[in-house]
């Protein structure tokens, strides 16, 4: 489903992705880890589309998706959260949820004036389907800022499964969670693809990583250095030298 | 080789130049450390010019006299800005904040809103018609030189800027105030962390910079003879102009921008007539902007 | 009807009666040509507030030239009405289109710019249409301005009497500012809300942020352009000064003082802003300091304004019956 082919990103003399190949199928649930500075981050925002690549290519159910614009990758069904938990603060969490849905359905400035109702009907009916998904429903008119840091969390997830995409991207779900929180999100990211999503995610996590990932990708300065699943990648010596000193 | 019309035109151009270099040399210096546009800077510019003229009809002291008291004036005009309009703002003090959007938004506003304050107040009390300078004062007495004049207030007020300049740039690189100004522009919360007073630095380069826009006023008004309420504007304009042309963060960019800036003015009045003379900066600051957002000379700002 | 219809119903109801009768009924019986004159520029001003706010309250574009498309629309108007002997009917809805047509090519290259310098590039803008108003004086007849000598041409029936006037101006404005409603009040609004939030996150969400500013600035242009034209048909006389830097502050800080975001904020604002100056008449020209006065005094003091956007949000939801109803819990949330 996303195929990303040889892909390089240059800042000038420093390679922060160099020449990674791996792919996503359909169905899913790819892990990318790696230590501080690897390039992970840098890598979900070549594919997201918010860093031009400079060398390389890649492609999403087909088509080529390096160098599109964020959005248009968004709308071909590519969604993704932040590291750094980016909701929208003065809005509820129902209307953030509800970007998500208009961004995929669309109402046009039109529309929104004259048209009746049904549109509107359906963005609303996606948005209380996403924020129940997320156990949100009850929060609905709360305030974005004022949510509670692991609520934001499952927020922003709602917002992007609104998008009702076909593949996520999850960059660093667990970031600031305890164990129990992280216990919790990995069982719902395991739920999300039992339905059927495909997933990829950007973790330190390790132990939610080698749980619920049924591939790895593993990137050190800025290269590919293991491609397979955790129990195989687990043992591989060239990723336990690159993460010298950290225990599996 | 060259017709002395031109030449004459091009001399103006570069003493209009001068002008603006004086407002954007301090202008510069406040958006460099607190990555605000200060709108206020131009009406620092006035209550300087006003001051002077006000110090010329009370006891008419000697031109030096009347600039250290427009100096002392500006200082205490910039001081009373950054608390009123800068400081209520910075409330919260992580680095997030610091540089938000929002809170550039807010003092850009609350900036805006006391320079209307200022301006009116001041011609509510002066009236808004140009006041008249005590013929001895004025800065306009020519020197021919070769086929072209100027005037003996083009020759103070190069000297001034070239002052201005060359203290400003001793005192960031040799001071400590100087080096405690480029800590806080460069991170004002890594600053905090070593000890660096940010607050005061702050109100200290609005004090540095108001002082240099309050002398820029004065000699202005010396210069063209005419003092009044809204003379701020335009060159306040001019000045931000120029800073965005020379890349924002560089006070020697903001200066050479100045000058193509004065001398395109200048040469542009030659073929229109002079009330398009504005047009030409809002021309550049529209093509800066558009084409060349990380200016001529600056590094560029990243994206908020 | 159900007591959740009720309330609505009787809201709506109340402001139309409110604004087609009573207060019409109050200035006929005054019958001071003042007043009216008072009352048509305060509902312009909505519409200016109004416009405004879908730009810099809703989509968070901080514009510092919106006087200049007023001007625009004004000058459109004006110019046909003297020149061309084009009246209301049509001049009216060209000053609209003309006034947005130059948002539009004006926005194309400058709505990547980011935040602070969109702004100073409208003031920019702002200022270089002032010095074409003001100086092109074979098209705009420079600073002494346009006198227009036809007032209101309704599709042949002249409305020159001061209710008639009234009516005609409170109905353009009535419409345009429902419009403006519906725009915020949206789901699209809720778009642009996420323009204002985060851009950049509303980019990987699919929203296509670069389309939807050039929208929103060129609706409200559009808007803007309508109250100009407004204004030259009303007061039959059009000149530079009135549509300068100032005149931009002067709206923006209607918005502001109302709450960012909050569309019954800018009408307040408006409302505010020109009664004010208008009460404190023996003090009229301190209007701006005033202004100034009241902008910082609500930027320090009420960040969220006199109104702020949550309570309108809510407000709007509830009373004005714009919400989804068939909710799980039957609360008000989401659009209609």
């Amino acid at each position: 489903m996303l195929e990303i082919r040889d892909v390089s990103r240059h800042f000038g003399g420093l390679k922060a992705v160099d020449a990674v190949s791996t792919s996503v199928n359909q169905g899913e649930l790819v892990g990318l880890i790696g230590p501080n500075g690897a390039g992970k981050t840098t890598l979900f925002n070549l594919i997201s589309g918010f860093t031009p690549v400079t060398s390389g290519e890649i492609r999403y159910k087909g088509q080529t998706i390096s160098g599109l614009k964020p959005f248009a990758i968004a709308s071909l069904g590519l969604s993704r959260t932040f590291q750094n938990l980016r909701v929208f603060p003065n809005m509820t969490v129902f209307d953030n949820v509800s970007v998500g849905a208009v961004g995929a359905i669309g109402q046009s400035a039109f529309q929104a004036v004259f048209a009746g109702s049904k549109r509107a009907n359906r963005i609303s009916e996606r948005t209380w389907e996403a924020l129940e998904r997320v156990n949100l429903a009850d929060q609905a008119n709360d305030l974005a800022a004022n949510l509670a840091y692991g609520k934001r969390k499952y927020l922003e997830i709602g917002r992007a499964l609104a998008m009702q995409p076909d593949l996520l991207i999850l960059d660093e779900p667990a970031a600031g969670l305890n164990d129990s929180e992280t216990a919790d999100l990995s069982r719902f990211i395991e739920e999300l693809h039992g339905e059927g999503l495909t997933i990829m995610l950007v973790e330190h996590d390790m132990t939610l990583v080698m749980r619920i990932c049924q591939r790895v990708v593993v990137l050190a300065s800025g290269q590919k250095i293991a491609d397979a699943e955790p129990a195989i990648v687990r043992r591989d010596p060239q990723v336990l030298e690159a993460y010298l000193g950290v225990d599996e | 080789m060259l017709d002395p019309y031109y030449l004459q035109q091009f001399a103006i151009g570069l003493s209009l130049g001068m002008v603006y270099a004086l407002m954007a040399i301090g202008f510069t210096l406040i958006f460099g450390v607190l990555n605000v546009v200060n709108f206020a800077h131009g009406e620092i510019y006035t209550i300087g010019a006003f001051a002077g003229l006000m110090a010329i009809a009370a006891f008419g002291p000697p031109l030096l006299v009347i600039l250290f008291i427009v100096l002392a004036v500006g200082a205490f005009a910039g001081f009373g800005l950054e608390r009123l309009a800068f400081r209520p703002f910075r409330r919260f003090s992580d680095e997030a904040s610091l540089k938000s959007r929002a809170m550039r938004e807010a003092t850009l506003m609350s900036s805006l809103a006391m320079s209307i304050i200022a301006r009116e107040a001041m011609e509510l009390v002066f009236g808004s018609e140009f006041q008249t300078i005590d013929i001895a004062y004025l800065i306009n007495k020519p020197i021919a030189l070769g086929p072209i004049t100027i005037v003996n207030g083009d020759v103070i007020i190069f000297v001034v800027a070239a002052l201005m300049m060359a203290g400003l740039q001793y005192l960031l690189k040799y001071s400590t105030i100087g080096l405690s100004i480029r800590a806080v522009s460069n991170n004002p919360l890594g600053a905090r962390y070593v000890g660096i007073d940010t607050d005061r630095t702050i109100v200290l380069t609005f004090v540095i910079g108001s002082m240099m826009g309050a002398l820029a006023g004065i000699l202005v008004g010396l210069y063209y003879g005419a003092i009044f309420p809204s003379m701020g504007f335009s060159p306040g304009i001019k000045a931000f102009v120029a800073m965005v042309m020379g890349g924002l963060t560089s006070i020697p960019g903001a200066v050479i921008c100045s000058m193509i800036l004065g001398i395109s003015e200048s040469i542009a009045t030659t073929f229109v007539s002079s009330v398009w003379s504005d047009m030409v900066a809002y021309g550049f600051l529209l093509i800066t902007l558009v084409f060349f957002p990380q200016g001529l000379f600056g590094r560029g700002r990243e994206r908020v | 009807m159900s007591r959740e219809l009720l309330m609505p119903r009787l809201s709506k109801v109340a402001m139309l009666i409110v604004l087609f009768g009573l207060l019409p009924a109050l200035l006929a019986w005054l019958d001071k040509g003042y007043l009216y004159q008072v009352v048509t520029v305060t509902l312009i001003f909505a519409l200016l507030a109004g416009s405004l706010h879908l730009i810099t309250g809703v989509a968070g574009l901080l514009h510092l030239g919106h006087a200049a498309f007023y001007g625009i629309g004004a000058y459109i108007a004006a110019l046909l009405g003297s020149d061309y002997g084009i009246g209301f009917t049509i001049g009216l809805p060209l000053a609209g289109l003309g006034a947005a047509l130059i948002a539009f090519i004006v926005a194309l290259p400058t709505m990547r710019l980011v935040s602070i310098y969109f702004a100073v590039a409208t003031l920019g803008i702002g200022q270089m249409v002032h010095l074409v108003l003001q100086n092109w004086v074979e098209v705009t007849k420079g600073p002494n301005g346009v006198l227009l000598f036809s007032g209101i041409d309704l599709f042949g029936f002249t409305i020159d009497d001061a209710i008639g006037t009234y009516f005609v101006v409170a109905a353009i404005v009535s419409l345009s500012i429902w419009v403006i409603h519906r725009l915020s009040h949206s789901y699209y609004g809720n778009a642009l809300r996420s323009l204002r939030e985060d851009d950049q996150c509303a980019d990987a969400i699919g929203i296509n942020t670069t389309r939807l500013k050039m929208e929103v600035f060129t609706i409200a242009s559009f808007f803007a352009g309508i109250a100009g034209a407004l204004w030259a048909y009303t007061t039959q006389y059009v000149s530079p000064a009135d549509f300068d830097f100032a005149e931009s502050i002067l709206i923006l800080a209607m918005v502001v003082v109302g709450g960012l975001g909050s569309l019954p904020g800018a009408i307040i604002g408006a409302v505010l802003l020109i009664l004010l100056p208008e009460v404190l008449r023996g003090v009229g020209d301190i209007r701006n300091i005033i202004v100034g006065g009241v902008m910082f005094a609500s930027i320090l003091f009420l960040p969220k304004g006199l109104f702020g956007e949550v309570s309108a949000l809510n407000f709007v939801r509830r009373q004005l019956d714009s919400a989804w109803r068939d909710a799980p819990q039957k609360r008000k949330v989401g659009w209609k």
